[in-house]
């Protein structure tokens, strides 16, 4: 991918810094339908992945658990301890199956940003930010107008008690802002930026290291390079901490909203 | 928070402040919506003030007392 963008870039004798450009992938192979592309190549695999995983974890249970099953258990508990119970209370459990895939799907799209060959975190496209983010909102608006009504989904967002009443007409507009148009938003938004900006940042290391060590090597340039070597790795790593911890954190704003949603009243 | 439900009660947390650790992670991503909504609300009105009145000082005035509100708000709901 970099060599491409560095043998596009052949033309002029500067390095040039990795833009947007990394990111646009056309379809697979010549004639390929136009929705194939990279990113959604990697989506499906990750749909595979994940569901081929508790396949291999769950299919087979047995009471003590071995390999695979080990894992899909820890990643279970996981999730129900952090994330399911803290968040929703005791009636969290009923939400595991849409809290753990949620989790599970969101990591494997993101760790496909450091897995050789593949290389790109799916969510870095907005889209797959966009629609995960999307699904939480409806189910946020459908339990909150199931469970509060639509007037009293409303009434609890828009005027938290004790206040005096003048201040609700200056102070509801924000609530209704920041609670169903800004929420979904940032949700998504947050992930994307995250994994655009990780894997810009990678990229850019790594084309500072192949530039000035083996496209351009001067005795001057080789110590910027190794340099770029050296922090690619480091921000390769840094990276899967990143991925994971943003999985993490989508998960958990999942499930505070479905809590709320649930129980308006804490 | 947590520590405040420990010493009031005398015992370490037990499930039921569970609760309190949701309301300090809610209250931890939810301020910065409330801020940007807080601008945004205050700050689109104090523009369109300024276009209508041909003045330019609302705008930016409009943007700092949303800040205040969100803050009061934020300082509300979860502050106390």
């Amino acid at each position: 991918m970099i060599a491409r963008q560095l043998l596009a870039a052949e033309g002029g004798n500067e390095f040039q810094a990795p833009g947007t450009e990394i990111f646009d992938w056309g379809p697979l192979w010549d004639g390929a339908p136009s929705w194939l592309t990279k990113p959604t190549l990697i989506v499906a695999l990750s749909v595979i992945i994940v569901c081929g995983f508790f396949w291999a974890a769950f299919s087979k249970p047995k009471l003590v658990p071995r390999g695979v099953q080990n894992i899909g258990e820890v990643g279970y508990l996981f999730v129900r301890d952090q994330v399911a119970r803290p968040m929703i209370g005791k009636d969290g459990d009923k939400w595991m199956p849409f809290l753990l895939s949620t989790f599970f799907f969101i990591l494997v799209m993101n760790l496909m940003g450091v897995i050789p060959v593949l290389q790109l975190p799916a969510p870095s496209h907005i889209a797959f930010a966009i629609v995960p983010a999307a699904v939480v909102y409806v189910l946020m608006v459908f339990l909150s107008i199931k469970h509060q009504g639509l007037g009293g989904w409303f009434k609890n967002m828009m005027f938290p008690p004790g206040l005096p009443a003048w201040l609700y007409i200056i102070l509801a507009p924000i609530e209704l802002l920041s609670t169903v148009i800004l929420r979904p938003f940032t949700h998504a938004v947050r992930l994307f930026a995250n994994m655009f900006a990780g894997h810009l940042l990678i990229a850019f290391f790594a084309s500072v290291g192949y530039w000035f060590l083996i496209e351009k090597l001067t005795p001057l340039g080789s110590g910027l390079g190794v340099l770029g070597f050296v922090m690619s790795v480091v921000m390769t790593g840094f990276e899967i901490f990143v991925q994971a911890l943003q999985a993490f954190i989508f998960t958990l704003l999942a499930a505070s909203y479905i809590g709320g949603a649930l129980h308006p009243d804490h | 928070m947590v520590r405040a439900a420990m010493s009031k009660e005398g015992r370490r947390p037990d499930p039921e402040s569970d609760s309190d650790h949701r309301a300090f992670t809610n209250a931890a991503w939810s301020i910065p919506g409330y801020l940007l909504s807080g601008m945004a609300v205050y700050g689109g009105l104090g523009w369109l003030l300024d276009r209508w009145l041909g003045t330019s000082a609302l705008l930016p005035i409009g943007v700092l007392v949303g800040l205040a509100l969100a803050l009061y708000l934020v300082y509300h709901r979860y502050g106390r």
